[in-house]
């Protein structure tokens, strides 16, 4: 039955596959995920992914859409077969990720305060100038332990022979860590005993590591400071991961409106009145924060808490600001800052782009727009991007004279043929597009990658955007001990 | 605890207990509905769970089955079963991180059952009472997750001062509306069907079969649905375990709140005690019963100005 399965497998050309070299030819890490996975006939796997869904929709790990006034609930939806990585390969991954951190977070020591990159002429100061996330309200703040960046989320993806490359830098309020755990739970449901039989490394320490980078954070000196998970509300599409996150480490979740700044310090009401409040890790935007510094019309954030921060009274996680260097047009110039700040060669390659607000490379990418795609600078989840290849004569012309007005806003890179892996889909399997999202926290003890991540997996055939809010989906990411 | 959660867990907690509190009322009307040679009116149950002034309601009292989609399924009827478990998932899941994961899978469950199909299918065109047994389970079992696995601490007092606050009105009106029909229809005094379903809807039959046995008296029913402290449903039991667990959050209260609110749980109990229901006429018992549940109604409003507006 499976053989069938793994003959009729069709890859894509000029992609590199996951699992399958050629032909029926896999490659040697997912022997023992095959050697399994062979003895389930058809019925037993549609029974397994029916399970994967009901156990999403029990325990409540789905998003509301709002329709004509009624809540639909929503599933993320999962793919059965895990995605796997070799111990090599995670260990040039992990020391690439933790390279482009440790530099990441230097230009943004540098660049809040002494400005020596823009001085040395490494970054252009047009370009950091000009970044909308770029904070001066950030300037000269003291952050605890100098970190910026605590939780990072980068994205990476392989070229047709294999190569990782870093797509983007998540450095402000990067999600899916709940799916990284809840993949692996369901997972354990779905194979019985195949997880210790192929060796693959737990990611349960997750919540424990991150909570105790918090607690690391409390400008008081108290033995139990209090940490608070700070959420837009039940309606963010995220929810769902503030409150298994807030839940796993024992920290209390909470909204704008539960806390509230007296004297530069922020508290939360409470039965008993006010209770101050040491670290928050927010899963609010910047712009949100603080109605009195940014948006004003923020109902999300807390009024004087940008003061309680700069007086250091609190510790946000992730520093606010982060922005400028996650940035679409900064990120060209991270291989730049891992040379400048550390005097090493990047491990983790970038992917070619193009700043369009050169003349030269502006030219450039409109005589090649069918290779390109094009996207904003501040942009994120899959919107606002240009496919090159796959958008029509008109698509392509409009999204030029948008890009003429303020070519600043964004930046083009070759097309990238993703790697593939396969995918149970209808009852066979088919090769779907996929990208890695590592989390990676960075304390006073330096960096910890939990050995795993978000696979995102672009589910309509031949697509290549894997974004959740374009028709993605997940898989589990198991990495091997050996 | 924060106020918002600690007033998300009361509600949570109100609406679970007033959903079962329906649920039982429905499935036990039902089935009288089905056990009787005259025309069989919901109005009561239209006036306990709906407002009074929906006429075109009462064009449907005698149609079972309209009725029971009505309160149990209607999207429009803010006090419909749907719309109270959706508001008491949507209270659990801002506090998730508060209860166990095993009552918010409850819950959710809960949630989910109420929005199934097929529920309207059963109640439309096929036996209602399977659809009201199959939530009813559900709300048994969530009580019964709730009481093995929920930690003995503050949320629970919470949420056990809004069941027992829930089931104390509710057995109050169910009393009072029962006890004003017969004011205007004194034949109801001697018949027996009439108050085997009233000691049916606030779950008292078996009970009171055990306790009295000289047949059915209106005092000795009054007797039981206030007074007596072995039966969950009674006024006195309620009242008992709202003074309990109200005493628990005093290491986490402000003094003063907990002390006012104290006295008015304490003498609210006391008027129960010692009161002579049983020597009541229907007039005297109608306002006593109104008094009782204004009380009630204070003492929900001062948890909310002491408790979960703190800001």
């Amino acid at each position: 039955m499976i053989d069938n399965f793994i003959k009729n497998y069709l890859n894509h050309p000029k992609t590199y596959d996951e699992m399958f070299l050629n032909g029926d030819n896999y490659r040697n890490h997912y022997t023992n995920f095959i050697n399994n996975f062979s003895k389930e006939s058809l019925e037993n796997l549609n029974k397994k992914e029916e399970l994967a869904k009901k156990l999403f929709m029990s325990q409540g790990i789905t998003f509301t859409v709002y329709d004509s006034g009624e809540g639909i609930e929503k599933i993320f939806p999962f793919d059965i077969i895990p995605r796997i990585i070799t111990s090599t390969e995670w260990l040039f991954i992990e020391k690439g990720i933790k390279q482009r951190l440790k530099a990441l977070n230097l230009f943004l020591k540098d660049v809040y305060s002494n400005q020596f990159i823009i001085k040395d002429q490494i970054v252009p100061i047009d370009v950091i100038y000009s970044c909308p996330h770029f904070l001066r309200e950030m300037h000269n703040v003291n952050v605890p332990h100098d970190i910026y960046i605590h939780i990072a989320g980068i994205d990476l993806i392989r070229d047709h022979d294999g190569t990782f490359y870093v797509l983007e830098d998540n450095l402000r309020t990067p999600s899916g860590v709940s799916y990284m755990l809840e993949n692996r739970e369901i997972t354990k449901r779905l194979f019985p005993d195949l997880i210790p039989q192929c060796g693959v490394r737990s990611v349960t320490e997750y919540p424990a590591l991150l909570y105790k980078n918090l607690m690391s954070l409390s400008p008081r000196a108290v033995s139990n400071p209090t940490i608070v998970l700070l959420s837009p509300g039940m309606y963010n599409s995220a929810y769902y991961e503030h409150t298994t996150l807030a839940r796993l480490m024992g920290v209390e979740l909470v909204e704008g409106r539960d806390l509230v700044v007296k004297d530069q310090k922020v508290f939360m009401k409470t039965t008993t009145g006010l209770q101050q409040v040491d670290v928050i890790y927010r899963r609010v935007d910047d712009d949100y924060l603080d109605p009195l510094v940014f948006n004003p019309n923020s109902v999300l954030g807390v009024a004087g808490l940008m003061g309680a921060y700069r007086k250091g009274n609190v510790a946000i996680v992730n520093a606010v600001g982060n922005g400028v260097a996650d940035d679409k047009a900064v990120y060209t110039y991270v291989p730049d800052m891992i040379r400048y700040y550390l005097n090493e060669e990047p491990i983790l390659k970038n992917v070619p782009t193009y700043q369009l607000s050169n003349r030269d490379e502006l030219e450039h990418v409109f005589a090649n727009i069918n290779t390109m795609v094009i996207k904003k600078t501040n942009g994120s989840g899959g919107y606002g991007m240009l496919m090159g290849h796959a958008a029509s004569e008109q698509e392509t012309e409009a999204y030029k004279i948008e890009i003429l007005k303020d070519p600043r806003n964004f930046i083009a890179q070759p097309t990238i043929s993703l790697s593939s892996a396969p995918c149970f889909i209808n009852g066979k399997l088919a090769p779907r597009r996929i990208d890695l999202r590592p989390f990676a926290l960075n304390g006073p003890d330096g960096v910890s990658i939990v050995p795993g991540g978000l696979t995102r997996v672009a589910l309509k055939e031949g697509s290549l955007v894997v974004n959740s809010s374009q028709g993605g989906g997940s898989k589990d990411t198991w990495v091997l001990t050996s | 605890m924060l106020s918002r959660v600690a007033s998300s867990l009361y509600w949570l907690s109100r609406y679970v207990e007033r959903s079962d509190g329906m649920l039982r009322m429905l499935k036990i009307n039902y089935a009288s509905s089905q056990d009787t040679i005259q025309e069989f009116t919901w109005k009561p149950v239209i006036r306990i769970f709906s407002s009074d002034d929906e006429k075109e309601l009462l064009n449907i009292q005698h149609d079972s089955r309209a009725v029971i989609e009505y309160l149990l399924l209607n999207r429009e009827n803010p006090n419909s079963i749907l719309n109270i478990v959706t508001l008491a998932r949507e209270n659990a899941r801002s506090v998730q991180e508060h209860i166990p994961k095993d009552l918010w899978q409850c819950l959710n469950e809960y949630y989910h059952t109420v929005k199934d199909e097929k529920l309207l299918w059963y109640v439309q065109k096929d036996d209602p009472i399977t659809a009201l047994d199959i939530l009813i389970k559900q709300v048994m079992l969530y009580n019964g997750t709730a009481d093995s696995v929920m930690e003995r601490g503050e949320s629970r007092s919470f949420m056990n001062i809004g069941k027992h606050l829930e089931r104390s009105i509710q057995s109050i009106d169910i009393l009072d509306i029962k006890f004003s029909s017969i004011s205007s229809n004194p034949d109801l005094l001697t018949d027996i069907s009439y108050w085997k379903h009233l000691l049916l809807s606030i779950g008292g039959y078996e009970l009171y079969l055990k306790t009295y046995r000289q047949g059915f008296d209106a005092k000795n029913i009054i007797e039981l649905a206030m007074l007596n402290n072995d039966f969950p449903r009674s006024a006195l039991y309620a009242m008992g375990n709202i003074e309990r667990y109200f005493n628990r959050l005093k290491s986490e209260s402000n003094i003063e709140h907990y002390n006012n609110l104290s006295f008015k749980i304490g003498r609210l109990k006391s008027m129960i005690t010692y009161s002579s229901v049983n020597k009541m006429n229907e007039a005297e018992l109608h306002s006593y019963l109104t008094e009782i549940r204004s009380e009630l109604y204070g003492i929900g409003n001062l948890l909310n100005e002491y408790y979960f507006a703190n800001s």
